[in-house]
């Protein structure tokens, strides 16, 4: 079972075993076998010595195997519900973001500063749900109170990127939000005040993210993380995004969920 | 002719232009042309743009024989056109074809030799492009000028009508304006079908590539991204060279036969008036050819510097035609020396006046474009009502502009005096020919675009580093600006052009009546004037041409209806050719899952050869209105309704031209303006309301509107040329 891997896809959830390398299994699940169809991917790779039985691992044991050719097995869907709060985050490897074109760019995980400066913070969540959320806690706080099962509102594990505010982090009145790609900017404001002028946390500025993942604005880049665990995998400079991942870089700016 | 010094100004621009345009060919050729794979890719770009050419010729050529046969039986069978039309009329379309194949055979080769220079330094890639696109400049100028050049030495050697003075030179004059009809078809089919052939690549690869696909710019991958490369170089070098080349030989002959009009009855003065233009235009190559070697720029320069160093070489050429025409005018002693230089600086003024206004009306650096970029945060709806508000208004200064300098133009040479009629319009011309003077560098910036856009295709398609690519978008980004100002120059040496010509279509039918056998010219009242002698206001009060004659009312209609119905037919033209191109790149995504993996190459032959014969089929319509309005308008109406078709046709025509390039314009940029991070840029909803209207700007800006230029010029061509067929067998 060497040549097998272990993939958990954030978009849709779902644990998949496969043959293929992770930029190979990033192509194939964006664009399809023949290449017919395209759409943005999110997954981790997760530790193939990892077992739960929470999964039939069974199957990827009999299905996940060479054909006639010796060709290798894209993909055997070994679960495609709650997949992530059954999935822990030590088990969780590199994060893949994967163009609708099927280019890859991989994250990997490191320590996580919590040097920052006190402003306001917008949050998209990627899974199990997709709102944006903006707040005045910093990714980490932002996890906990996401994760706590003392909250009404909660979920057991959460995949998320926190997104630019520019002068908005600021100063949600008057702060210059004029170059922002988000929807209803007069909506995010108001919600950036309440948090600011209350003492409320978070506040939900948009139920159900349709924007795919907003690239260019990502800010310090992907967290995974509960009550216990907290992973996070900083995103390339724009800089970097621009020399040494152009081809990722080009494809994600042109692939917009909005062209679809 | 041959006595006169100063007329050896233009046989030795012309050989200065040829000279330095195969200097510049050969050190292009010269440079290092990069990796196996850049050499690949610029391989393909080559052949698809040559499998272009052939075919338009191979269509073109057919077109010609066919139309020259029609003349020849004309001319020979029915005695109702000039012998020399059917030679010269396939003289001009050879040698406009011509032009572009050598600019064509120049862009194609310099791109990727720009692309290599820029892996080492800006200021070596500013140089091979710059310089490939002066082969372009000055290969127009020169087998323009040499063209015209050879025409008056060949006519007054061996015409004999020609020796005669007076009736002589304005028979060769007029009649060498046939050699222009040549030349204007040629630019339709190089106009209308590159227009067609560009945006049909450009929308077939982005609409399946990138909508479908989700694959980026210049990718590889894309099975149209050669054709796209190619259109680029299909439209602004073969399209913009012939266009130009028409109106340049257009206003040279204008002006001579204006002049050889103008003083008739003064054969000293009648030699000098054809001279002039020639020796304007001779003196402005060989200034040309000096402010290409001004364009230089050093390592590091930014945007402005290099907009600079590119305005260095355009404004020296201009400055010292402004300077070097007093004297040449003066050295040949014509009259009212000061008021025909007046006129030169009058078009030059008007040429620089327009460019910029275009400039203005279309660049991210200035208000109208970022109002319209702006408005796209409100949707497509807002985005497009903007950009239809700052084109119907970007067309106030370039219109002004050109009145303006119509009005001084026709002032200066006719010392201020409005019954000078023949002298005015002769200033008309000469300013045409002022506009045009220093076309040899100022179509070299327009070249020198897709040349730059090309290398920066190259650079992204061969993953070049990140420094490399840096210096070809600051070349392209450059291009961008010279291409829109290089727009609104051709828009308006168009109409300046096609004035000149309208006001030559009097002097043809004045010929044709002495051909026939007239001599009075009947007026109002039963009088009656010498038609040798009969002056142009004469010849206005026969052919009652007032704006009172319903007649004349009617085909100014008619004229104005010709310019929208041909604009429409053009840009809907673009829908089903790139109709064909986006099946064609679904099939071979679909055919081939490779194609998107990388692992094999796209059939790019196959997209090329789909939008070269789309562009060829689609353009046969428009081509045939712009040919057979005025003769039909002629036959049916006479020559007052042929003169208020022209007139209707002129007015509407350029407005529009106007609106539809700057419109276009101010699209495409906003959507640059929002894709450089402005009102929430990539993958916003304002960019997605931004290439809305980019996309519904592509047939406008480079399709209709520089179709129009054409057009204005070849209905007056045809005009002049059927003036017999007219004269002859008018149902008015």
């Amino acid at each position: 079972m060497g040549d097998t891997r272990l993939y958990l896809s954030l978009i849709p959830q779902a644990l998949v075993a496969s043959m293929l390398n992770p930029e190979e299994f990033g192509y194939y699940y964006a664009t399809g076998k023949q290449a017919h169809t395209h759409g943005e991917a999110i997954f981790f790779e997760v530790d193939p010595d990892w077992r739960s039985e929470d999964f039939p691992f069974h199957v990827m044991t009999e299905k996940c195997v060479p054909g006639p050719g010796g060709e290798p097995k894209e993909s055997v869907y070994l679960g495609i519900y709650r997949v992530l709060s059954r999935v822990p985050v030590r088990a969780l490897g590199n994060l893949y973001l994967v163009t609708s074109d099927g280019l890859s760019l991989e994250l990997q995980r490191q320590p996580h500063s919590e040097a920052g400066r006190d402003e306001l913070h917008l949050y998209q969540e990627f899974c199990p749900i997709t709102p944006m959320v903006a707040s005045r806690l910093n990714p980490r706080q932002f996890c906990q109170f996401i994760t706590d099962t003392s909250q009404p509102i909660h979920v057991p594990r959460i995949v998320f990127s926190e997104l630019r505010l520019d002068g908005l982090a600021q100063d949600p009145v008057q702060g210059d939000a004029h170059d922002l790609p988000y929807h209803n900017l007069q909506h995010l404001r108001d919600c950036l005040q309440q948090i600011k002028a209350t003492h409320k946390d978070t506040k939900l500025v948009t139920k159900q993210s349709t924007e795919g993942v907003m690239y260019r604005m990502v800010k310090g880049g992907f967290y995974v993380g509960d009550q216990h665990d907290f992973a996070y995998y900083p995103y390339p400079s724009l800089d970097l995004l621009e020399t040494s991942h152009r081809s990722w870089w080009r494809s994600a700016q042109a692939g917009g969920s909005f062209w679809r | 002719m041959l006595t006169e010094p100063v007329f050896w100004l233009a046989p030795a621009g012309v050989l200065a232009g040829v000279v330095f345009a195969v200097l510049f060919y050969r050190d292009m050729l010269r440079q290092d042309a990069g990796s196996a794979q850049m050499q690949r890719i610029g391989g393909h770009v080559q052949r698809g743009a040559m499998a272009y050419l052939a075919q338009q010729y191979r269509i073109m050529l057919l077109v010609f024989l066919i139309l020259a046969a029609l003349f020849a039986t004309l001319a020979f069978g029915l005695d109702v056109q000039s012998r020399y039309l059917p030679v010269l009329f396939l003289a001009g379309g050879l040698f406009s074809a011509l032009a572009g194949y050598v600019g064509m055979q120049t862009a194609t080769r310099a791109s990727v030799r720009t692309a290599a220079a820029a892996r080492y330094s800006l200021a070596a890639s500013l140089r091979v492009a710059f310089r490939s696109g002066a082969v372009m400049g000055l290969a127009v100028v020169s087998l323009g000028l040499g063209n015209v050049v050879a025409w008056f030495l060949f006519a007054t050697t061996f015409m004999p009508a020609a020796r005669g003075e007076g009736a002589g030179l304005v028979l060769v004059t007029t009649t060498g304006l046939s050699f222009g009809m040549g030349a204007s078809l040629q630019a339709l089919f190089a106009r209308v079908g590159g227009g067609i052939y560009t945006k049909a690549a450009d929308v077939g690869a982005d609409l399946v590539g990138k909508l479908e696909r989700g694959i980026p710019e210049d990718d590889p991958r894309n099975p149209a991204v050669i054709a796209d490369n190619v259109g680029d170089n299909v439209g602004d070098v073969a399209g913009m060279g012939a266009d130009l080349f028409e109106s340049y030989c257009g206003s040279l002959l204008a002006a001579a036969a204006l002049g050889a009009a103008a003083w008739s009855q003064d054969p000293a003065m009648q030699l000098k008036a054809i001279i002039a233009p020639l020796a304007i235009a001779g003196l402005g190559i060989l200034l040309s050819v000096c402010g290409v070697f001004l364009v230089t720029t050093k390592e590091g320069a930014g945007q402005k510097q290099l907009l600079s160093s590119l305005s260095r070489g355009i404004n020296a050429s201009a400055a010292l035609i402004v300077l070097a025409s007093a004297g040449v005018l003066h050295l040949l002693g014509v009259a009212n020396a000061w008021g025909l230089w007046g006129a030169v600086v009058a078009g030059l003024v008007t040429g620089m006046v327009v460019g910029r206004a275009t400039e203005y009306a279309t660049s991210p650096g200035y208000a109208p474009t970022r109002k319209v970029a702006a408005q796209a945060e409100g949707g497509a709806a807002t985005t497009l009502i903007a950009g239809l508000g700052t084109g119907m208004q970007s067309t106030a200064i370039p219109v002004l502009a050109v009145a303006v300098g119509t009005l001084l133009a026709f002032l200066c040479a006719s010392g201020f005096d409005l019954n000078q009629l023949n002298q005015g319009l002769y200033g008309v011309a000469i300013a045409a020919v002022g506009m045009l003077s220093t076309l040899g560098i100022t179509l070299a910036s327009d070249a020198y675009g897709p040349i730059a856009d090309n290398a920066g295709g190259n650079a992204e398609m061969c993953e070049l580093g990140p420094e490399v690519r840096e210096r070809t978008d600051a070349l392209d980004s450059l291009g961008n600006t010279t291409a829109a100002t290089g727009k609104g120059f051709a828009i308006g040496s168009a109409a300046l052009t096609a004035l000149a010509l309208i006001a030559s279509y009097i002097e043809v039918v004045r010929l044709e009546l002495l051909r026939r056998g007239e001599t009075l010219l009947t007026l109002d009242g039963g009088r009656s004037v010498p038609l040798a002698e009969a002056s142009l206001q004469d010849f206005m009060a026969h052919y009652n041409v007032t704006l009172l004659n319903p007649v004349v009312l009617a085909a100014m209609f008619i004229g104005a209806m010709a310019a929208f119905v041909f604009s429409g037919m053009t840009i809907q033209a673009v829908g089903r050719a790139a109709a064909a191109m986006v099946e064609e790149v679904r099939r071979q995504f679909r055919e081939d899952p490779g194609i998107l993996r990388g692992d094999s190459e796209p059939d790019y032959a196959r997209c090329v050869e789909i939008s070269t014969l789309g562009a060829q089929r689609e353009m046969i319509a428009p081509a045939l209105l712009a040919v057979m309005v005025p003769v039909l308008t002629g036959l049916l109406l006479g020559v007052a309704g042929v003169i208020g078709l022209l007139a209707g046709g002129l007015a509407a025509g350029f407005v529009l031209a106007v609106f539809l390039s700057n419109a276009g314009g101010a699209w495409d940029n906003a959507k640059k303006y929002v894709e450089e991070g402005h009102h929430g840029g990539k993958n916003s909803r304002a960019h997605q309301a931004a290439v809305i209207g980019d996309t519904v700007g592509d047939p406008l800006k480079d399709t209709a509107g520089p179709s129009l230029n054409i057009l204005v010029k070849l209905m007056s061509i045809v005009a002049i040329v059927m003036a017999g067929v007219t004269v002859g067998f008018s149902l008015l």
